[in-house]
């Protein structure tokens, strides 16, 4: 067999065996903003490894499906996940996104952690400006800008990631055309180790300010990188229970051998934009 | 392309160059190399050798010479329609050339051309049935001039190789609005992206879908074009019949589903065995009885049938015709392994793999699982779509998986989410070694079930040749 084994992998503690340790979590609260708009390229597996790293560690989640035409008060949730789309779709979502920016901006203020993805980070910005000179507006909760670039980013990526001093490297496959540039009111979510990040120049990767992380990273990036994913939960538990928690660790065999496929697959690509042949066809009929 | 005919009747001087010539021969004999050598049926690598030597090859032997041509595109179910539209035109007596192995980039498509023509370059008459990948049609469409185009759905397949699913939607519609009048464009109308395409064209245009009075299905997270392709405002479906294929209608606009022109009015699926479907069609109902499972084989019969009826050729036969195509290989392809039961899917998107999940389930499958995705050329890059296969619903009647291929680490982490225990999964990258771990746990009394992308299933499959359990998958 060319793969060892995956070794001795440990059972998920399972809700009703909790640690002694371990005290009552009330559930956490994620409002999934747009799930049947936003909804390419597995960024709903973000949710999944959410709330199944919570659920291993005892803290039940309650998921909210945010949707078209719902105004909810975002500041009675934990967590705010706002993931990609295709064209059409954003553009749909951005018409509706203006009616709730007001209560996800209160919602940013109290500290809600929202973790964006591509699309999701666009439209945390203050606007969109297409090829074609149109202006989608964003909600300006991340000082940054987003213009439609001529070529699409399409590879494996990676970058390193700083959270409360400690530095680790992200894995994930970006997919956008968009080029960001970050204003002064924003850092970046990361730096940029292989593929293009925000707009293939400055070496800089998504966007932070605060409790809101927004990246350009598919994959979808939270399963391949538990250490971002246990963090985030981190950020959200402490904020929702008023004071620092810190997860037990788990086995993350499998997790860990995702990450380092990915990597090295980033790894391999850095330097070298891999534009794909059929892509390359279906643009070439549209002149 | 030009909407004149650039036809040239059949038996005119169509004098064979050198190069051409060179083409046929080298292609020829690089199949015939690669079958020798046990290296799969030489899908490819005929085209690819031959368009090396002269790359207007396929437009010498098949447009030049007007032969008429059955172009069948989508995402899901190419190689299952074109295998019924093969049947159906045979069973009227009508000679076909038919690309069955799948192989439906530029490549593939220039290898059936050049496989069926004689050294002089002509086929053998009759119609070419090829199926042909969404990205390619706009390379392969110029070089045949189809007489009959199919769309059998757009579903979220491959983002990586094609951006976004409104470029191939775009890329599609180009190809149909260019058909010449005496073309007929046949599409799926319960799809709202399919249905509308190319509506202003002039020429024949027949629509197929489904006809039930209850949903068979419903919206999943895999779910695509679920907005207006009018308006963009949401849809809403009165029945829901296959991920987002339906009868819909848009509030907003009043855009709604077209008249179907071939109709499946009753459905019914038999286990993993068969699936029995009356179909309205212009000149009379038929039953139908086909020996594969799935409300997707009901559209892929409807849609075989649509494509005939645009061809204007007459429906005498079509139940004997499609009595007898058992399922292509790898479309819940069933296979004796000494005496031990092997049912093989292929499974390349959220909707192909969720579409088999559920025909599985049925059947409480799959228990002894060997699961397997490669990145490739044709498999593609990115895999984070896995994330969005229903994997939660398989995952607690699964005793034990055998998680191979080159992305195996990624299988194995969704399917650690999904619910499924580390300690039921082995993972065995290499593909001959997964089959031989997988059928070495099978208790006796289990059926061992292997879900895999193209290329993985194409190696286990071969795999399974050399120990003569099966036939070649290309003669399938």
């Amino acid at each position: 067999m060319s793969e060892p084994s995956m070794g001795e992998p440990s059972r998920p503690p399972a809700r009703s065996r909790r640690r002694p340790e371990e005290h009552d979590h009330r559930p956490l609260r994620i409002a999934h903003l747009y799930p049947s708009l936003l909804n390419v390229a597995g960024d709903g597996g973000n949710l999944i490894a959410i709330a199944r790293r919570a659920g291993w560690r005892g803290i039940p989640v309650e998921v909210t499906a945010v949707e078209k035409g719902e105004t909810p008060d975002f500041r009675k949730f934990d967590v705010v996940l706002f993931h990609g789309g295709q064209d059409v779709e954003m553009a749909v979502a951005a018409e509706d996104f203006a009616k709730k920016a007001p209560s996800l901006r209160e919602a940013v203020d109290d500290g809600v952690l929202v973790f964006a993805v591509c699309a999701g980070l666009q439209l945390l910005g203050h606007r969109y400006i297409s090829n074609a000179g149109e202006e989608m507006l964003g909600a300006g909760i991340l000082d940054l800008e987003t213009r439609g670039g001529q070529q699409r980013f399409m590879q494996h990526a990676a970058c390193e990631v700083t959270i409360d001093g400690a530095t680790e490297t992200v894995v994930g496959f970006e997919n956008h055309s968009g080029l960001t540039e970050l204003g002064p009111g924003a850092e970046a979510f990361g730096r940029v180790v292989a593929g293009a990040g925000n707009n293939g120049r400055d070496g800089l990767e998504g966007a932070r300010a605060g409790n809101v992380f927004a990246t350009y990273l598919h994959g979808p990036v939270l399963p391949k990188n538990p250490w971002l994913t246990d963090r985030l939960i981190e950020i959200a538990v402490s904020r929702a229970e008023g004071a620092p928690f810190t997860l037990a660790p788990l086995d993350d065999e499998i997790e860990c051998h995702a990450h380092q496929v990915a990597l090295a697959k980033a790894m391999a690509n850095r330097g070298r934009r891999t534009a794909l042949e059929p892509a390359r066809l279906v643009r070439g009929l549209k002149r | 392309m030009s909407s004149q005919t650039k036809r040239r009747p059949t038996g005119a001087d169509t004098s064979l160059t050198f190069r051409t010539f060179l083409a046929l021969s080298v292609g020829k004999a690089a199949a015939r190399a690669t079958q020798l050598a046990g290296r799969g049926g030489g899908t490819s690598i005929t085209g690819m050798v031959a368009r090396r030597v002269d790359p207007h090859i396929l437009r010498k032997i098949v447009l030049d010479r007007g032969e008429p041509v059955v172009a069948i595109t989508g995402s899901n179910g190419k190689t299952t329609t074109a295998r019924f539209t093969a049947a159906l035109l045979r069973g009227e007596g009508v000679i076909v050339s038919h690309n069955s192995a799948g192989a439906n980039l530029v490549q593939g498509v220039t290898s059936l051309a050049v496989s069926y023509a004689s050294i002089r370059g002509r086929l053998p008459g009759g119609v070419l049935v090829v199926e042909v990948d969404e990205g390619a049609l706009p390379q392969v469409a110029p070089e045949m001039a189809p007489r009959a185009l199919l769309v059998t759905d757009l579903f979220r397949d491959q983002l990586d190789r094609f951006g976004e699913i409104y470029a191939v939607a775009d890329a599609i519609e180009s190809v149909a609005a260019a058909l010449p009048p005496d073309a007929a464009l046949v599409v799926n109308a319960d799809d709202p992206m399919v249905a509308t395409m190319a509506s202003g064209r002039e020429g024949t245009r027949v629509t197929f879908g489904l006809e039930l009075d209850r949903s068979t299905d419903q919206i999943t997270r895999a779910a695509d074009t679920i907005r207006c392709p009018r308006c963009r405002a949401d849809l809403t479906y009165r029945h829901v019949y296959l991920s987002h294929m339906g009868d819909y209608k848009c509030a907003a606009c009043g855009f709604e589903r077209p008249a179907v022109d071939v109709a499946v009015t009753s459905l019914e699926v038999v286990g993993l065995d068969r699936t029995r479907c009356e179909i309205r069609t212009p000149s009379g109902n038929l039953a139908i009885e086909i020996p594969q499972p799935g409300v997707h084989i009901a559209y892929d019969a409807a849609a075989a049938i649509a494509i005939l009826v645009g061809l204007g050729v007459p429906l005498e036969h079509a139940a004997e015709s499609l009595a007898s195509v058992g399922p292509a290989f790898g479309r819940l392809e069933k296979i004796d392994a000494d005496g031990r039961s092997i049912v093989l899917a292929f499974a390349k998107n959220p909707t192909s793999y969720n579409t088999t999940l559920r025909a599985l389930a049925a059947e409480g499958e799959p228990r002894q699982l060997l699961i397997a995705a490669s990145n490739t050329l044709v498999d593609g890059e990115d895999f984070g779509w896995l994330w969005d296969v229903d994997f939660e619903l398989m995952a607690p009647k699964v005793e034990r998986a055998v998680v191979s291929g080159l992305r195996a680490d990624e299988l194995a982490n969704r399917l650690k989410y999904a619910g499924l225990s580390p300690r039921k999964m082995i993972v065995v990258e290499d593909r001959c070694d997964a089959l031989e771990a997988a059928l070495d746990g099978l208790p006796a009394e289990r059926r061992l079930v292997v879900l895999s992308g193209y290329t993985p299933l194409i190696e286990l499959r071969n795999e399974m040749r050399r120990r003569g359990w099966t036939g070649r998958y290309w003669e399938v």
